[in-house]
């Protein structure tokens, strides 16, 4: 098995000390070491914000693309190169603000790909506005009066959507999160990870005991292909639920292409050739 | 008085069958060698609306759907009158009308008198037939006995048509063909116009769409996406149909802005890729244009021009996207912008833009129209193994950490790495980068990176090998067009010389970056400048007049869309 740090880069990342990326960027690698995955085998796609950096400090290849895109792109390169390791990272904003509508039809479509989610309930990148996870109440940039909108859920979201694995995990606890990151990337299909990685610049280093002090780690007792009882526990709050919530596999995305192109092409070949008759008239 | 080039009108309402009458003739014609072109138009509704079509048959070349119509066949003049300034009629237009529903004076467009007028028992004609829905068959007999169409191949048109379906509605077809025949045989029927052909090579049909869709699938474009919008969706559909038998994928996007970042996604991937839509969807994709242009990734994006703005007129074309193609990104963003002029330039351009987006490392958008991109036109069976492809510059033996993706060089242009290839690893950003693609934020950095991505452009403008230019050497008045003007401008052209005013056209098939010479060149032979557009705010001129010295004494024959342009809207300016 590789050296995690094989996997990491030279450039130094633009986080803050403490920032609970660092553990992210590790915990990847250390998943990506215990994969025995090669490094120009493997991409890993983000959109924007501090989280979306992440390509940067990797050795695999990475694209840091646009806000809120880094699923469709992630997905047009995974279905069109299915035999790519493809992991999609970013923000709580980068994914569900502006990249929203894109969850129900990854998800839908179920390509084998893993999104991971840092989430840190703030954007930090552009310095403290208010994202869809931020607390109500929270005071910040750009809610100077404590914010009015109630925040999303995004495991009850991603349970709404059917997907068929999701866990949460945090920077605060970096083996267990590797291993989260390990299990999603194992998992044949759409795999997502809610990873709670605090910003200590706008939303304070407390934020760590916080998690700590309010973590409940799912154990053996639990079943993850009930999804009822998934549905459940996302419902129950006052806790952090780590571990993997709901595990129900479903024909991925290349599977089900495959069969189509089979059906496509009935047993024979075509050539260009024959598709000029297309336009005989 | 014979023919060798007759425009033939009709219209219907839903369930009369207008449009597969035309295709019926469109596909006779192409059979025989005939150069047909046939322009489809409908009201509103989703099914059972109006319809009508113009279909033009010659054994000359044809190059736009003429002026008016010599036959107009209309088997509902309620149905006639929701096509103001669509279905226009030379004067004395010979009229096939049925004969229980024939209006005094007949609403001809401009109030223009018919010449013969036949008046056809079409409710006899049906339920001799035994068939309720052959009433647009037994029209298309009753037609070719008139004007002496070609009624064997009609009848080859029908078999090929109808084949696939059951025994009984093949020779119900087939019999009100003859059904309509006979009928105008027994009456004694002939028109004094008659068509007068001479056959050739059996030719292909197609419409822009399918044929963009094709051609793109020639140039080994094997991924995919797009989302419904009109008049865009049959690449979408064709593609649907068609890649997945060359190991390829469609995928139908959930939105415009996913559907350009898969193709995005799909071209950092080392694939050939594309996406199609119409000008709102531009609207959505211009980020991830900016993107492509930044990141230097490969991929063609067609939009097929319709009324704008915002949802403006969908069914209809327009040439009012050129500058959003040209300037709509924010930023400096390098990429090439094609436009096909018809139906069989659509086959070239694809490839082409394709070959583009793989040696300069850019997006490609092909402004094609809706006129293009629905009408059907006969052309000669595409040359496949003709073709030549271009593939982009990837790395030799790339050393990981070595490898600079956005390496500086003579042309611009970097050997492009992508996963899969050894050694050549690097995170693409759409942030300003440095050679090995590290987030940089200095000016020094950026002007350099600016210089070499517009170097591509300024590139591509002095290598793209191209010239269409119609008429005489010296011309008193020269045209200026794009895109699907050209069919009426090229005719125009052909009958002012023959009637010896010296006249002249060019129409560009690069329209950015602008290839300023050649359009320069052509100003200055000139006496006098004509430009044709379908833009009311006259987009190609202010467009042209930023890159060229024009005269002041333009003579701008221009319209918003939502129509056509006639020859003779050109010629009397000409003449």
């Amino acid at each position: 098995m590789p050296d995690f740090k094989h996997y990491i880069s030279n450039l130094k990342p633009i986080w803050c000390p403490g920032c609970g990326d660092y553990a992210v960027l590790t915990g990847l690698a250390k998943a990506f070491a215990e994969l025995n995955l090669e490094t120009h085998n493997t991409a890993v796609i983000t959109g924007i914000g501090c989280s979306s950096r992440l390509p940067g400090y990797l050795n695999t290849y990475g694209f840091n693309s646009i806000h809120g895109r880094a699923i469709p792109i992630a997905s047009g390169l995974k279905i069109s190169r299915p035999e790519l390791n493809v992991v999609v990272a970013g923000g709580d904003g980068d994914m569900f603000a502006i990249g929203g509508g894109h969850m129900a039809h990854a998800v839908s479509r179920n390509i084998d790909m893993t999104l991971l989610v840092m989430d840190n309930n703030i954007y930090g990148l552009t310095k403290g506005q208010a994202s869809p996870t931020t607390p109500l109440g929270s005071k910040t940039s750009t809610t100077a009066f404590g914010s009015i909108s109630t925040p999303i859920n995004t495991l009850k979201v991603m349970l709404g959507y059917n997907c068929s694995f999701v866990a949460q995990t945090s920077s605060v606890d970096p083996s267990h999160l590797t291993k989260m990151i390990v299990e999603a990337m194992k998992f044949p299909g759409f795999s997502y990870v809610n990873i709670l990685s605090p910003c200590v610049t706008y939303r304070g280093n407390e934020q760590y005991q916080v998690i700590k002090a309010n973590t409940n780690y799912l154990d053996g007792k639990y079943d993850p292909s009930d999804v009822v009882e998934a549905w459940k526990l996302v419902n129950t709050e006052g806790k952090y639920h780590m571990g993997v919530i709901c595990r129900k596999p479903r024909p991925a995305y290349h599977e089900m292409l495959s069969k189509l192109r089979d059906t496509a092409l009935s047993g024979r070949t075509y050539s260009i050739e024959d598709e000029v008759r297309l336009f005989n008239p | 008085m014979n023919t060798h080039d007759i425009i033939i009108g009709m219209v219907g309402s839903g369930g009369d069958g207008i449009v597969a009458a035309g295709d019926i003739l469109a596909t006779a014609s192409a059979s025989i060698g005939l150069n047909c072109l046939e322009i489809k138009s409908f009201g509103p509704q989703i099914r059972g609306g109006e319809s009508s079509c113009i279909i033009r048959m010659a054994d000359r070349p044809v190059y736009s759907q003429g002026g008016a119509l010599d036959v107009l066949l209309s088997l509902s003049w309620e149905d006639y009158k929701k096509f103001p300034g669509e279905l226009d009629v030379k004067p004395g237009v010979i009229v096939v009308t049925d004969e229980k529903e024939v209006p005094e004076p007949l609403p001809l467009n401009g109030g223009l008198k018919a010449g013969e007028v036949f008046k056809i028992p079409f409710d006899e004609l049906v339920k001799e037939s035994g068939n309720p829905k052959a009433k647009n068959i037994i029209a298309l007999g009753v037609l070719a006995e008139l004007f002496n169409l070609p009624a064997d191949s009609l009848k080859k048109s029908i078999q090929t048509k109808f084949g696939k379906k059951k025994q009984e509605i093949l020779e119900a077809n087939l019999k009100a063909l003859d059904i309509g025949i006979n009928y105008a045989k027994g009456q004694k029927l002939g028109s004094q116009l008659k068509f007068e052909y001479k056959t050739g090579k059996q030719l292909c049909v197609a419409n822009g769409n399918d044929t963009i869709a094709f051609g793109a699938l020639t140039a080994g474009c094997r991924f995919f996406a797009s989302y419904p919008i009109t008049p865009a969706s049959e690449i979408m559909e064709w593609m649907g149909r068609e890649l997945p038998k060359f190991g390829g994928t469609m995928v139908q996007a959930e939105d415009e802005i996913s559907a350009a970042c898969m193709v995005t996604g799909a071209g950092f991937g080392g694939v050939k890729a594309m996406t199609a839509t119409s000008g709102p969807g531009v609207s959505l994709k211009i980020e991830t244009l900016g993107l492509g242009s930044i990141t230097e990734i490969p991929y063609v994006l067609v939009n097929v021009q319709r009324g704008g703005p915002a949802t403006g007129i969908p069914t209809k074309s327009e040439q009012a996207d050129l500058m959003q193609a040209v300037y709509g990104m924010h930023g400096d963003a390098p990429h090439a912008v094609l436009a096909p002029a018809d139906v069989e330039d659509c086959f070239e351009v694809a490839i082409r833009a394709f070959n583009t987006a793989e040696a300069y490392q850019m997006p490609v958008i092909i402004l094609s129209d809706q006129f293009i991109g629905h009408r059907k036109e006969t052309l000669p069976p595409f040359d496949v193994n003709k073709v030549k492809i271009v593939n982009r510059k990837t790395p030799k033996n790339p050393k990981r950490g070595e490898y600079k993706r956005y390496e500086l060089t003579d042309d611009g242009v970097s050997p492009m790495s992508y996963p899969g290839i050894e050694g050549g690893e690097y995170t693409c950003a759409g942030i300003e980068h440095n050679e090995a693609g590290n987030p940089a934020s200095s000016h020094d950095i950026h002007e350099r990176m600016s210089a070499k991505r517009e170097l591509k452009l300024s590139r591509l403008a002095k290598e793209y090998k191209f010239i269409r230019r119609y008429g005489a050497e010296k011309p008193d008045i020269g045209i200026l067009a794009w895109g699907s003007t050209k069919g009426v401008v090229r005719e125009a052209v052909e009958i002012a010389n023959a009637k010896g005013k010296k006249v002249a056209a060019l129409v560009p098939q690069l329209m950015f970056p602008l290839q300023t010479e050649l359009i320069d060149q052509f100003v200055r032979s000139c006496k006098k400048v004509m430009i044709v557009e379908m833009s009311f705010s006259g987009q190609f001129r202010h467009y042209l007049s930023s890159y060229v010295k024009l005269p002041e004494d333009i003579i701008h024959v221009k319209a918003s869309g939502a129509t056509m342009f006639g020859v003779n809207d050109i010629l009397n300016k000409l003449l």
